[in-house]
């Protein structure tokens, strides 16, 4: 298979004052073509960072270490020189952030923020960019563009300001586009909506998506495959399938019961993980879900867990399925799995 | 905006008029009377004429209502101090002086001032940024009185490179005798390059920190594009919407730099003015500031709007 995006070892660290945050620490990752993949996790695991990685968007006092390997295409992303780099990002691979408001320059009109891309990537007259740029708010689902184009960010609402930062995306027709967390700020009538228009672009433009959320309801309506990160690691990966129906890690497994279910009666009481994510600045020796896992073996503390492979993809990183390891029912066992959430459209 | 405009209008009139009122009963309260030593020596009864010429025999009240009536024809009176001038004659001799010393301090000041902001914010966390915000804090808080004696101990007197007072009158008013301006400007300019780098330092800071340079970064535009259109449009926010009060500050002087260069300009006539107890004057003067510095807030207002279109001027409410 011919990957779109490959990620190899990513490493990502943050210098602050109290010490080195490592933010993501050996990341592994591919996206085929037109292909959508989720990146799931909760805040602070390095999910965004590793979406900004991909576009070399880090900045001081945060670094890409040595030894990571970002591959596009055929390209090394990590050595693009100046001028290529600038084609790549925003030509060949864009990104939208979770709040649009902040995303796009308040005191320029939306229209010229669109024609920004153009002009650089495609070469265009100013004159042609506008008039691009008109369709493309269209595109998206901007009501009246010809008069919206004119227009600042603060007299858009929150979702058609999420539209307008899709149109920026969008406007180059990328290979790739990062998503981040798009979604969250909006409310859930227009979250579907949104995602709704991504993956019609998807189909037009015949786009990749990364998709980075940390909520399971958005992925399951769009992911083909599924990482799923914890403390800067991947802890399992998988088909979409296999994550909502087949979970191994138990870190998965308690996400997914940390999803209100629409298929119980009654009063449910919302699971929760107890306990916090492990301190980056010195990260655990062993694996960083063991001081939260119900599971846990003494080996959990001391030794990061082998990677078990379950075959089509699946592969999960937890000494639980170690030939050694007692065999817990509830894991194994595929009828006693939390079923996905359904998220019609 | 017409409304607004107008509100901001009739606000003008009533401030200026409440400033009046206070400014008038305060000086005639004030101990101490004008004519005092000018009459001294004279015989009663041309005295008694002298005191009439300003209306100074009048109870305080009637000379209040002659005074506002006069105000709105633009007459704030003689000076009692000085025969022969006027609120008009005084800020014609000494707007001019005090105004090229200002605009010289805020032209110094505010571009040194940018250009070390940019530098610091650039260059931030090194040495240089540490160097210049040592140098900002120092010169927001040693005095310019200091400044302006240390200037001339050191530049006129033991290196003898520049006069130790004085100012270009006459046909060098505006563009001449430059010598005599340097200390001047320096002493007063020393402030606004602090205020400023610091103001522009903090504001480009800021912005960097902001999605949207993210945003600028992830289209691929160059960096002198994202430089211009994304940070310098948004970090000029607040240097802009700031400068018409500085320029109203420099426009009317210093009474500190006037005073230890004998600079003949508006700022110390005005302190001699209230020591002397010349009461058209500061009354006139005090109304002319308080007008010009309302008319720069007003400007500000709509500055504000043209710089950052967040913000809209509402006709009713603010």
């Amino acid at each position: 298979m011919d990957n779109l995006l490959e990620i190899k070892g990513l490493r990502v660290s943050y210098h602050t004052y109290q010490g080195e945050v490592q933010s993501v620490r050996g990341v592994d990752l591919e996206i085929g073509q037109e292909e959508s993949v989720a990146l799931v996790g909760e805040s602070g695991c390095g999910k965004s960072v590793t979406g900004k990685s991909i576009l070399r968007l880090i900045q001081a006092p945060g670094e890409i270490l040595p030894g990571s390997q970002i591959t596009f295409d055929g390209r090394d992303v990590l050595s693009l020189s100046k001028k290529e780099l600038r084609a790549y990002r925003g030509g060949q691979a864009s990104i939208i952030f979770q709040d649009a408001l902040a995303a796009l320059n308040p005191t320029m009109t939306v229209g010229r923020q669109i024609m920004e891309n153009l002009l650089y990537h495609r070469k265009i007259g100013k004159r042609e960019a506008r008039a691009e740029a008109i369709r493309l708010l269209g595109e998206v689902g901007i009501p009246n563009p010809e008069k919206r184009v004119d227009q600042y960010p603060h007299e858009f609402s929150g979702g058609m300001r999420q539209r307008v930062m899709i149109a920026i995306a969008f406007a180059c027709q990328p290979q790739l586009l990062i998503a981040d967390e798009p979604t969250t700020a909006l409310d859930v009538t227009i979250q579907a909506q949104i995602i709704k228009l991504l993956k019609q672009l998807q189909r037009e433009n015949h786009t990749s998506i990364l998709m980075i959320t940390h909520d399971l309801g958005v992925v399951a309506s769009i992911a083909q495959r599924i990482f799923v990160m914890y403390s800067g690691v991947i802890v399992e990966r998988g088909s979409s399938d296999d994550i909502f129906y087949r979970p191994r890690h138990p870190y998965t497994r308690a996400l997914l019961q940390a999803v209100p279910r629409m298929d119980q009666e009654g009063k449910q009481e919302l699971n929760s993980i107890e306990g916090t994510p492990p301190d980056l600045i010195a990260p655990p020796e062993g694996c960083p879900f063991a001081s939260r896992c119900k599971y846990a073996m003494p080996v959990c503390a001391r030794l990061a867990p082998e990677v078990t492979d379950f075959g089509g993809g699946h592969r999960c990183a937890c000494w639980l399925y170690h030939e050694m390891a007692p065999r817990v029912a509830e894991l194994n066992d595929p009828d006693a799995a939390p079923a996905g959430e359904e998220v019609g459209q | 905006m017409i409304k607004f405009v107008l509100r901001r209008f009739l606000e003008l009139l009533l401030a200026l008029f409440l400033i009046a009122t206070a400014t008038f009963f305060l000086t005639a309260a004030a101990p101490g009377d004008p004519l005092l030593s000018r009459t001294l020596a004279l015989p009663e009864a041309s005295r008694d004429a002298m005191y009439a010429k300003y209306g100074l025999d009048k109870p305080v009240l009637e000379r209040y209502v002659i005074t506002m009536k006069g105000m709105l024809h633009g007459d704030f009176g003689e000076s009692v101090v000085y025969q022969g001038q006027t609120l008009q004659t005084i800020l014609r001799d000494k707007l001019p002086v005090s105004a090229r010393l200002g605009l010289q301090q805020l032209i110094f000041g505010v571009l040194v001032g940018l250009l070390l902001g940019v530098i610091a914010a650039v260059k931030r966390e090194t040495w240089i940024d540490r160097c210049i915000v040592v140098f900002a804090v120092l010169m927001m808080s040693v005095p310019e009185l200091v400044l302006g004696l240390i200037f001339q101990k050191y530049f006129a007197g033991t290196l003898k490179l520049l006069p130790v007072i004085g100012w270009p009158t006459g046909k060098d008013l505006w563009f001449g005798g430059w010598k005599y301006t340097i200390l001047p400007t320096l002493s007063g300019g020393l402030l606004y390059i602090a205020t400023y780098s610091r103001l522009l330092k903090t504001s480009i800071l800021d912005v960097l920190d902001q999605d949207y340079i993210l945003t600028a970064r992830s289209k691929g535009l160059s960096e002198p594009r994202i430089v211009w259109s994304h940070i310098m449009r948004n970090s000029m926010i607040p240097i802009v919407t700031r400068l018409p009060v500085t320029l109203a500050m420099c426009l009317t002087g210093s009474f500190m730099i006037e005073k230890i260069f004998a600079i003949p300009g508006i700022a110390a006539y005005f302190v001699e003015a209230v020591s002397a107890n010349d009461l058209s004057i500061v009354l006139g003067e005090t109304v002319f500031l308080a007008a010009l510095f309302i008319t720069v807030i007003f400007l500000t207002d709509i500055l504000y709007t043209i710089v950052d279109p967040r913000i809209r001027i509402q006709g009713g409410k603010r």
